[in-house]
């Protein structure tokens, strides 16, 4: 299992890269660490005339705390979230979810921007950053744009990235003190793509609530004002308030029509929402 | 081919290779280095783990173009090394290994964990070793001589180091390179046309892996619908990505659909055969194709009933399709996203279908085009509009 040839860029900067997108006009891929692209190029499933390596980019590569929030560079590592090299606003949510993707091996070379524009609905960030309340800065030469990672993945692989277009930056909002979070997920292997995710950022001292229950095959459920789902009211009980029928009707709704499979999503939902109560 | 410059067990080595030659192949292959072993190629076994600037990576998903003035030790390069040195005793003491192949991985992966766990928590040292698969051995013996290793070395007062000693940010191996290109570029490859061999004599009945229902009203009576339905180059042009080679008999249409799921594409060539049954106001499209490049097929079919409503004035069209696909995208193992294409592909579909019974102008279709079949190519929506002798869409 040999990729098929390509040739290969290394820009010097990101208009470089930018450029060289946009020459392509499509046949090009963008490359970081390679490990969502890597296997698929090896399989022959993508066959791009062009790979822009952007591995390389300094500018690519930073994490800064600026006003109420922490701009990451995309081609930051989950390793280096792990591993706590970068600076951390949400009180260990995103350490706790670095430390889970994949492998070590994996995680040192995995970057965050490269799995956001992966779009796998498995994977972690997507989920994650969506009910963290993170937004993604993508560029093309015409500028940049800032849109929720929410609203970013439209369906299974598929992105709002445009052609010519990447993922610059990602801006993680700080986490308040009185909020709590949890987050679950279940892998019939350890490491492996997960089958169900539940994410919860909840904070009873302002009654606010953001759910999102992932790795359903398409974008993930985001539930932006999840007061539905616990009675009607998110106060300090809201563990015991969580009605998981009313997470069972929306995954019914969104079109998961196996009722093992909502089983799955609803008691994985239900274990992050434990672990925030905790 | 480029040159790619790197130390690989602190030796300076500059060779050129292919741009597609992954770090495995090039230790392998070029500098003799066969210890690193190739397992699924695809980052899921781990016999490839290699270190890279001093931590563990997938050298089978890691291109040696990618790893310009980096820093490689293959399982070669740790015959001195005082960890590794003290996990082969132990692998020896516990059987941690029978046939061999994982071990090269298994060491590098385990040397990382005696290096950052702050004890020998077995649960710890199990999720840690799990992007390391072993077929014979099993893992119980590797676990212990891991085990056994961390608890001698924090015996001894050797502190963990958590991130592995790693201080600055990016993908390990890269950073240290001059931008760069390779000199060639691949020819265009030639895809010889699979027209003659992708159309078979008869085109058989099949059960579908997937079936999804879709149901929609149209404003319209069940006669009109009905004729629209034998339109079969109104019913191609509302299906997303499809595009007909020649002018279709009534029974018998060729053509060509082009799918994508993410960076995956995929363009099928291939016959359909109609069926209509005017008494029922039912009838079904039943194709097969087959995609040259990844070398897989497919078979599908579109069910299609009409049932009237409001004493004939509207119609109720309930369509069912069910595909199958063969060869490498169908293992890729992920059932569930060719679902989710399937799905959108059917509201497409449903909507365009809707439009063109309605006589919306296919302008309309530029926003469905955007979100996801923006793939489908200027060319082949300019050959929809040529054989439909109409203006297309966004294009």
């Amino acid at each position: 299992m040999k990729p098929a040839p390509f040739a290969y860029e290394r820009p010097r900067d990101l208009d470089a890269a930018l450029s060289m997108l946009a020459a392509s006009s499509g046949s090009a891929k963008i490359i970081a660490g390679g490990q969502s692209l890597g296997p698929m190029l090896n399989l022959r499933l993508v066959q791009p005339e062009l790979i822009v390596d952007i591995s390389g980019l300094a500018e690519l590569k930073r994490a800064e705390v600026s006003g109420n929030e922490l701009v990451l560079g995309a081609l930051v590592t989950h390793a280096d979230i792990e591993d706590g090299r970068t600076a951390d606003v949400t009180r260990g949510a995103m350490r706790g979810v670095a430390a889970n993707i994949a492998y070590r091996a994996v995680r040192n070379r995995g970057t965050i921007g490269g799995s956001l524009s992966h779009a796998d609905p498995a994977a972690d960030w997507i989920s994650s950053l969506a009910a963290l309340g993170a937004r993604v800065t993508l560029r093309s030469l015409g500028g940049a744009r800032t849109m929720p990672v929410a609203a970013f993945v439209v369906g299974a692989l598929e992105s709002a990235l445009h052609a010519g277009e990447i993922v610059e930056a990602i801006h993680v909002p700080m986490r308040s003190a009185s909020s709590h979070w949890g987050y679950a997920k279940s892998c019939r292997k350890t490491g492996e793509f997960a089958h169900a995710i539940g994410a919860v950022l909840i904070d009873p001292a302002v009654a606010s609530a953001r759910v999102v229950i992932g790795a359903i095959d398409t974008a993930p459920i985001v539930i932006t004002d999840a007061a539905e789902l616990f009675s009607g009211r998110i106060a300090a009980d809201y563990k015991q308030r969580f009605d998981a029928s009313v997470a069972d009707g929306l995954l019914a709704k969104a079109g998961i029509d196996d009722a093992a499979q909502r089983h799955i999503h609803v008691s994985v939902l239900k274990r992050a929402v434990q672990e925030a109560a905790a | 081919m480029t040159t790619i410059a790197l130390q690989v067990n602190r030796r300076a080595v500059e060779l050129s290779a292919e741009p597609r030659t992954s770090l495995a192949d090039f230790v392998r292959d070029k500098l003799d280095l066969t210890g690193t072993h190739l397992g699924c190629e695809h980052g899921v076994c781990g016999a490839c783990t290699v270190l890279l600037d001093g931590v563990p990576a997938r050298s089978c998903i890691t291109y040696a173009a990618a790893c310009e003035g980096a820093d490689v030790t293959t399982i070669e390069g740790l015959d001195e090394d005082e960890v590794t040195t003290e996990l082969r005793a132990a692998f020896t003491r516990e059987h941690a290994l029978q046939c061999g192949y994982c071990t090269p991985g298994m060491l590098v992966s385990a040397r990382d964990l005696v290096l950052r766990l702050p004890d020998a928590d077995e649960r710890r040292i199990r999720v840690g070793l799990s992007g390391n698969l072993c077929r014979c051995t099993g893992y119980v013996g590797i676990v212990r001589a891991v085990q056994s290793v961390i608890e001698a070395r924090r015996a001894r007062n050797i502190a963990p180091l958590a991130d592995g000693g790693r201080t600055s940010l990016g993908p390990v191996g890269s950073g240290r390179a001059a931008p760069g290109r390779s000199e060639s570029r691949p020819a265009l490859q030639t895809l010889a046309l699979a027209s003659e061999n992708a159309t078979p004599g008869s085109i058989p009945d099949f059960i579908p892996a997937t079936v999804l229902d879709q149901r929609f009203t149209l404003a319209h009576p069940p006669a009109k619908v009905f004729a629209m339905f034998d339109d079969i180059a109104a019913i191609a042009a509302c299906l997303p990505g499809v595009s007909l080679k020649s002018p279709p008999s009534p029974e018998r249409v060729e053509g060509l659909i082009r799918v994508r799921l993410g960076p995956i594409a995929a363009s099928f060539e291939g016959a359909a055969r109609v069926e209509r049954d005017p008494a029922t106001l039912s009838g079904r499209i039943i194709g097969i194709g087959t995609d040259q490049r990844s070398h897989s097929a497919t078979q599908g079919e579109i069910r299609y009933r009409l049932l009237p409503l409001d004493d004939g004035a509207a119609t109720a069209v309930e369509l069912s399709i069910g595909y199958t696909l063969t060869g490498l995208p169908a293992q890729v193992g992920r059932p569930g996203l060719v679902r989710d294409l399937a799905r959108r592909l059917v509201a497409d579909f449903a909507a365009n279908l809707d439009r063109h019974i309605s006589g919306v102008p296919s302008e309309a279709r530029a926003p469905a085009e955007l979100s996801f079949w923006s793939i489908v190519s200027d060319v082949l929506r300019a050959r929809i509009a040529r054989i439909l002798g109409r203006r297309s869409g966004a294009g």
